[in-house]
């Protein structure tokens, strides 16, 4: 099976980000990483690959910079990569034309067409969640997402959709789409060959030209209201301490 | 020294690892139980870490000593036991084979190290025989086509669960002093062989180390390892190797010593202010940092000579280990004594980086043992 992976690349997860003197998230000195849905999504398509046989393939649309993103994808399983660059700015719509787009110029470059495209649920950054639906839309394709399993079944295939109350299995037909929610495993760590073959590899870049004009804007971002000081009691005694902790719950009409 | 595109990425990677998978809970485990825990030795051999300076067509990653150096020193930086974990394959288990090897053993016995499917251990010390390993008092007679193999190694790190051991022993007791002794690949499960029971250590806990006790031990001369009586020079030339990665454990510890440090002093209030802003703990904190980078900087570029075949590189290794180690051992210090009462806790990492630092300067060449080869080397 022919699977493309579409990864994007967000700031660091392990940063702490605050708001600019603009208004937007302040993301210069963050650093990037590959979406950690979307890693999971690649070592899906990866295992799926080393079961079943088939090709892993990773997608982003982004910066220059985002080729050591993709490189390193391809040190833990991606067999091919292909770097987009796009100019606009994209609304969630406009994300999923250009990756329809990008799909379409790979399938060209490949000869091939791919018969799975992953997506990851949501990425880190804006969580909206809504990139791969509008995917499948554009491209026509069968789609499930939140899903965590996936095997082939007949000449279609069959996945398992995470749900709060338990899980869903579906089968659907090909090509399809689907979202990947976190799975009982974490991705593979590259090693150290990997890693440097990784590192030597020359990525194509694909002009995809404009985005579609934005449907919907962002009017402004706020910060989570700051957590208000808290009280501290101080007494020797354990039993004092909790004399008092009761007093001012009791005051506070907790009690 | 500026480090290039492609060790920046390793550094990446070794940190990442340690950051993600020495967790608490197993650094816990490790200090509870002092048992070798399999399963981060097979998610090391997995990355390729076991044979990091192993090369390529051995099983190994084919990395040069500047990338084994960067792996111990980020790996000691969070668990100066798991540092050990892959350090010795690519060192004093390896080393003897990778320097004279034959075709066949490499292939027998360095591969499956590489790849971390079996693990081998250096077997030279006796308890008569330490800082002077001339003293060998382990034997090796010739006997047909095999050598009987008589005597005890002491303080052997992982030979309670290795399945190789690179065992000196004197084969030609005419001979004085160092002369005279080979080397010999050991497997642990020939009859004869067998372990004292687990050292309660001080620190490293978690890496058990036992004495190797060899009654008659027959091993085939296909195991000779290197040419008959001249094993202490490849013995020397492993240590050299070994030392810098003890360096680089010592200068993880100082790091990891001062990661903590610095954290603490930010955090930890008293007489009204972060102890931080005290000149006593701030001076302290700048000189271990000043220390640690005189530390590294020795130990890459001493890393990048020996592999260029500097003449001076056994003396170089030496003096990175003896600076290191002692360099260890004040940060370590320092690091307790920022920390007061809760240094000498348990709950606290500098308690165990303090206990781990102990044993820098002591193995693979006591510091005063560094002095000598220095000295040596500069007043021949």
């Amino acid at each position: 099976m022919n699977i493309l992976v579409c990864v994007k690349q967000v700031p660091d997860d392990y940063a702490e980000i605050r708001l600019g003197g603009d208004g937007k998230p302040a993301t210069a000195g963050a650093g990037t990483v590959n979406n950690a849905f979307d890693t999971y999504a690649l070592e899906l398509a990866v295992r799926f690959c080393e079961a079943h046989g088939g090709s892993v393939t990773a997608v982003t649309i982004g910066p220059e910079g985002a080729q050591s993103g993709l490189k390193n994808l391809l040190a833990v399983g991606a067999g091919k990569a292909y770097l987009c660059a796009a100019s606009g700015e994209a609304d969630e719509g406009g994300t999923a034309a250009l990756l329809a787009r990008a799909v379409e110029l790979c399938q060209e470059r490949e000869g091939a067409a791919y018969d799975l495209i992953l997506c990851g649920k949501e990425s880190t950054d804006e969580i909206s969640g809504q990139v791969g639906a509008r995917l499948a839309e554009r491209l026509g394709a069968a789609f499930v997402s939140g899903v965590v399993e996936a095997e082939p079944s007949g000449d279609g295939l069959k996945a398992r959709q995470e749900t709060e109350e338990g899980g869903v299995v579906y089968e659907m037909s090909l090509p399809a789409v689907l979202t990947i929610a976190k799975p009982a495993y974490d991705p593979r760590y590259p090693n150290i060959k990997t890693k440097m073959a990784a590192r030597k590899a020359v990525i194509p870049v694909l002009e995809l030209g404009a985005a579609e004009p934005a449907l919907v804007s962002c009017l402004g971002y706020s910060e989570p209201p700051k957590r208000e000081a808290g009280v501290v009691i101080q007494e020797k005694e354990a039993a004092e301490a909790v004399k008092k902790a009761v007093v001012m719950l009791a005051e506070a009409n907790v009690l | 020294m500026i480090l290039s595109e492609k060790h920046q990425m390793l550094r990446k990677l070794y940190r990442q690892f340690a950051q993600d998978e020495f967790t608490d809970e197993l650094l816990d485990r490790l200090e509870e139980t002092g048992e070798f825990d399999r399963a981060i030795h097979d998610k090391m051999a997995g990355c390729g870490f076991m044979g990091v300076k192993i090369p390529v067509e051995y099983g190994g990653s084919g990395g040069d000593s500047l990338a084994y150096a960067m792996m111990v020193e980020e790996f000691a930086r969070v668990s100066p036991v798991l540092s050990i974990y892959a350090n010795t394959s690519n060192s004093l288990g390896g080393g003897p084979l990778m320097f004279c090897g034959t075709e066949e053993q490499k292939r027998k016995y360095l591969v499956p190290c590489a790849r971390g499917e079996k693990i081998i251990v250096f077997a030279l010390t006796e308890p008569g025989a330490g800082s002077d390993a001339g003293g060998t008092l382990t034997t090796a007679v010739q006997d047909g086509d095999c050598f009987v193999l008589n005597g005890r190694k002491t303080f052997i790190s992982g030979a309670p669960f290795a399945d190789y051991a690179i065992v000196y022993a004197k084969t030609d007791p005419a001979q004085k002093g160092s002369k005279g002794i080979s080397m010999f690949i050991v497997d642990m499960k020939l009859p004869g062989v067998s372990c004292g029971k687990p050292e309660h250590k001080m620190g490293i806990i978690g890496y058990p180390t036992s004495d190797i006790i060899l009654e008659d031990v027959r091993v085939h001369k296909s195991d000779l390892l290197g040419p008959l009586h001249k094993g202490f020079a490849t013995a020397m030339k492993t240590l050299d190797g070994g030392r810098l990665g003890m360096a680089a454990q010592a200068l993880g510890i100082a790091q990891g010593c001062l990661d903590e440090s610095v954290k603490y002093a930010k955090e930890r209030k008293q007489f009204g202010k972060p102890i931080a802003k005290f000149q006593a703990v701030s001076f302290m904190i700048a000189d271990m940092a000043t220390e640690i980078e005189a530390a590294r900087q020795l130990i890459y570029s001493t890393a990048v000579r020996k592999d260029a075949g500097d003449p001076d590189s056994s003396k170089l290794c030496a003096m990175c280990k003896l600076y290191a180690a002692e360099m260890c051992n004040r940060a370590a210090y320092k690091a307790v004594q920022i920390h007061g009462g809760y240094g000498y806790i348990k709950e606290y990492k500098v308690e165990r980086f303090y206990r781990d630092a102990r044993i820098t300067s002591i193995y693979e060449g006591t510091s005063q043992v560094q002095q000598m080869v220095i000295s040596g080397s500069l007043l021949k």
